[in-house]
């Protein structure tokens, strides 16, 4: 491990939550690894304040990490949270494995846009048609950032990646929508910034018993933001676009290119293309959950003679 | 969930088994709980039995999307504390082979069916062919090492997948027992032991004592410097690593600056415990002046061939590799030491084992090889061999 508490001395604390990291308890900083203007730092604080606020069971909830930057965020979730590095792609299968196995804990996976709806798309599909207990986030920053800036396929159309110089011009991938076609029960989309919704979204998936599906939208300035313009939205598509090269501009941007679900309902096709549409899209608590009706049969198989 | 359950080991005597159903048996026997698979011909009765056998014994059996996640969720299960297993054919073993190299990092123990079946590419699905020999051995991507065993009856495929998930636990290695097409579609005649001599054979899923929870990890013990192999780590218990993290390691699970102390911890956890792994058998050897050296069905074969060429006078005899991998270079250089030449018939054209072989007799030792492929060796073609060897 490489002494990122020496590189980056800081005296206390400023955070009462930073002690709780991992890379805080060792080196009572805010050590991370990511570029400035990542969303990702947001995201692991609201994973460790919630850990340390609802007074989670490190023994109950593992968190299942893909491979992305946000692997990363081992140094900045919860100390005590058991932690696995899955394969790319494969944090679904793993933590139905480690579900089914120990049917008392609740899986939480993170995994990112290229892991879950590029590599690992079918385990996330039937993650979700399994409606296995556990909470799936998938973070979205519309492109591969961890190996330079590939394109994703969440990439918005239009925009530019290493992959795609000129533009993307594919379809996109869009996860909430495959999550509901799959049967997810808990489906939700936010961004970073509107961290209290995220926040939460995190405490309804936590208490909901069935596949939570949370889907965050974050920045990535180094890669996405710097390389493209903030008229990237239908609407602002006229507009001359000024570079987001600043993790302020991407927030901004962010914001002026989400909508709400209520409003979104009015707006045509048209009006919503590129456009993320925040809120929550299913709430269904009575569907049967996976591991419990396994448990079902096995009382019938026990029983029969 | 209650593993102890009457139904988790079979009535004691003989029972008429396929091959397929004799191994899920023995896995059961042995304390598996949870099994992830994906139908593939010729490993689909797996499956299927344990299906039916699983949730009785409050096991899981679950037939996953695909290949890929099977084998996750098989590691997954076996990171909680459960005994767990897959079963598949080469097409599905070459799409696990990147997730056996993340287990092989994390020491994580896991035992694998491999029902071979012919190849390249998809094959005749229901022919035996021995062509996974290579792959098991030098699956996925880095350097490890695995253990292999080879069955030749539906007796062995019971037994031995005990002795799997035995090694399994004791090395935290991936564990492969090799059946092929044949042997997992044969019936045949299986002793069950009584419950009592089963359950002295099995070594269970257990924590250590609190004061060995620091070290989690393969490690070199600093005042013998012998290999220390820890109990495999629990998640949802204390004696859990913070993090799983499938990079050069210590003993703690932490990332390690030294990579050769990593690789000299997984490497000759095995490779130092040859001895104690590897299982052998002889036939005949004792003054025998040409060595018949195989694996697996062959080995039926051989027997055959070699009682015909005793009672011709022909000084021949067969040593039989029950575990394939590790190689035991050892036993093997001593067995052809004076022999006049070694024949490997094998289930397959490369012969693997063969250039194995080829690699411990001396220079001028004929190391002949006999492939076969999609079709029992028939003990008339070892002999026609034996035969021209011994004029």
């Amino acid at each position: 491990m490489p002494d990122i508490g020496r590189m980056l001395p800081n005296e206390k604390p400023e955070h009462p939550y930073v002690i709780f990291s991992y890379g805080g308890s060792m080196y009572k900083n805010f050590a991370t690894r990511f570029c400035s203007g990542c969303g990702y730092g947001i995201i692991g604080h609201i994973f460790t304040r919630i850990f340390e606020d609802e007074k989670l069971d490190p023994h109950l909830y593992p968190t299942i990490i893909g491979i992305g930057c946000y692997s990363q965020m081992l140094l900045l979730i919860h100390a005590k949270s058991q932690k696995i590095l899955a394969l790319h792609g494969r944090a679904p299968a793993v933590a139905t494995g480690i579900k089914m196995a120990n049917p008392n804990m609740k899986p939480i996976i993170f995994s990112g846009d290229g892991d879950c709806l590029g590599i690992g798309g079918n385990h996330f599909i039937h993650l979700c048609r399994r409606n296995l207990d556990c909470i799936i986030f998938i973070f979205n920053n519309s492109i591969y950032a961890m190996t330079g800036g590939q394109g994703a396929p969440t990439t918005l159309y239009g925009a530019t990646s290493s992959t795609t110089p000129y533009k993307m011009f594919e379809n996109r991938s869009d996860g909430v929508e495959l999550a509901l076609a799959a049967g997810a029960t808990y489906v939700a989309r936010t961004t970073v910034a509107h961290p209290r919704t995220y926040i939460k979204y995190f405490q309804k998936a936590l208490n909901h018993k069935g596949t939570s599906v949370i889907e965050v939208i974050t920045p990535c300035v180094t890669y996405f933001g710097r390389k493209n313009l903030d008229n990237l939205g239908a609407e602002y598509i006229e507009q001359e676009g000024e570079k987001m090269d600043t993790g302020g501009k991407m927030i901004d941007w962010i914001k002026k290119n989400t909508v709400r679900i209520n409003q979104a309902k009015f707006m045509t096709e048209e009006e919503l293309f590129n456009k993320y549409i925040i809120g929550e899209f299913r709430y269904q608590p009575d569907k049967p959950e996976y591991s419990e009706e396994y448990a079902k049969i096995q009382k019938i198989a026990m029983e029969e003679k | 969930m209650n593993i102890e359950n009457g139904k988790r080991f079979l009535p004691e005597g003989r029972h008429l088994m396929m091959g397929n159903v004799a191994m899920a048996e023995g896995a059961l026997s042995s304390g598996l709980k949870f099994f992830g698979g994906y139908p593939i011909t010729p490993s689909t009765e797996v499956i299927e039995h344990l299906a039916v056998r699983l949730p009785q014994v409050g096991g899981i059996c679950m037939q996953m999307e695909d290949e890929l996640a099977s084998i996750n969720s098989v590691i997954g299960a076996s990171l909680v504390g459960a005994k767990s297993m897959t079963a598949t054919s080469g097409p599905g073993l070459s799409l696990m082979v990147e997730t056996i190299s993340m287990a092989a990092n994390l020491e994580v123990p896991f035992v694998f069916c491999d029902v071979q079946r012919n190849g390249p590419g998809t094959g005749f699905v229901t022919e035996p062919h021995h062509n996974d020999i290579g792959l098991v051995r030098f699956s996925g991507n880095g350097e490890f090492q695995v253990i292999a065993l080879a069955p030749m009856t539906c007796q062995e495929l019971f037994d031995l997948t005990i002795t799997a998930f035995n090694y399994a636990e004791t090395y935290r290695c991936p564990v492969y027992i090799l059946s092929d097409a044949y042997l997992g579609h044969l019936h045949e005649i299986v002793n069950v032991p009584p419950k009592e001599e089963i359950q002295k054979r099995v070594i269970d899923r257990e924590l250590p004592t609190p004061d060995q929870f620091i070290k989690k990890f393969t490690y070199k013990d600093d005042i013998t410097g012998e290999l220390v192999i820890p109990k495999p780590p629990q998640m949802g218990t204390d004696y859990c690593p913070g993090m799983f993290l499938h990079q050069p390691h210590n003993y703690e699970g932490l990332p390690t600056p030294k990579p050769m102390q990593f690789m000299e911890a997984i490497m000759d956890k095995i490779n130092k415990n040859k001895d104690k792994i590897c299982i052998t058998e002889q036939y005949k050897l004792d003054d025998a002046n040409i060595v018949i050296i195989a694996y697996g069905l062959p080995v039926r074969s051989s027997y055959r061939a070699v009682d015909i060429a005793r009672k011709e006078n022909i000084k021949v005899g067969i040593f039989r590799l029950v575990t394939v991998w590790p190689f035991p270079d050892k036993r093997v250089k001593e067995v052809v030491k004076d022999a006049r030449a070694v024949i490997v018939p094998e289930l397959n054209y490369t012969g693997y084992v063969a250039e194995q072989v080829e690699r411990v007799t001396k220079l001028d030792t004929p190391v002949i090889k006999i492939p076969k492929v999609c079709e029992f060796h028939h003990p008339d073609d070892i002999l026609n061999i034996i035969r021209e060897v011994a004029k």
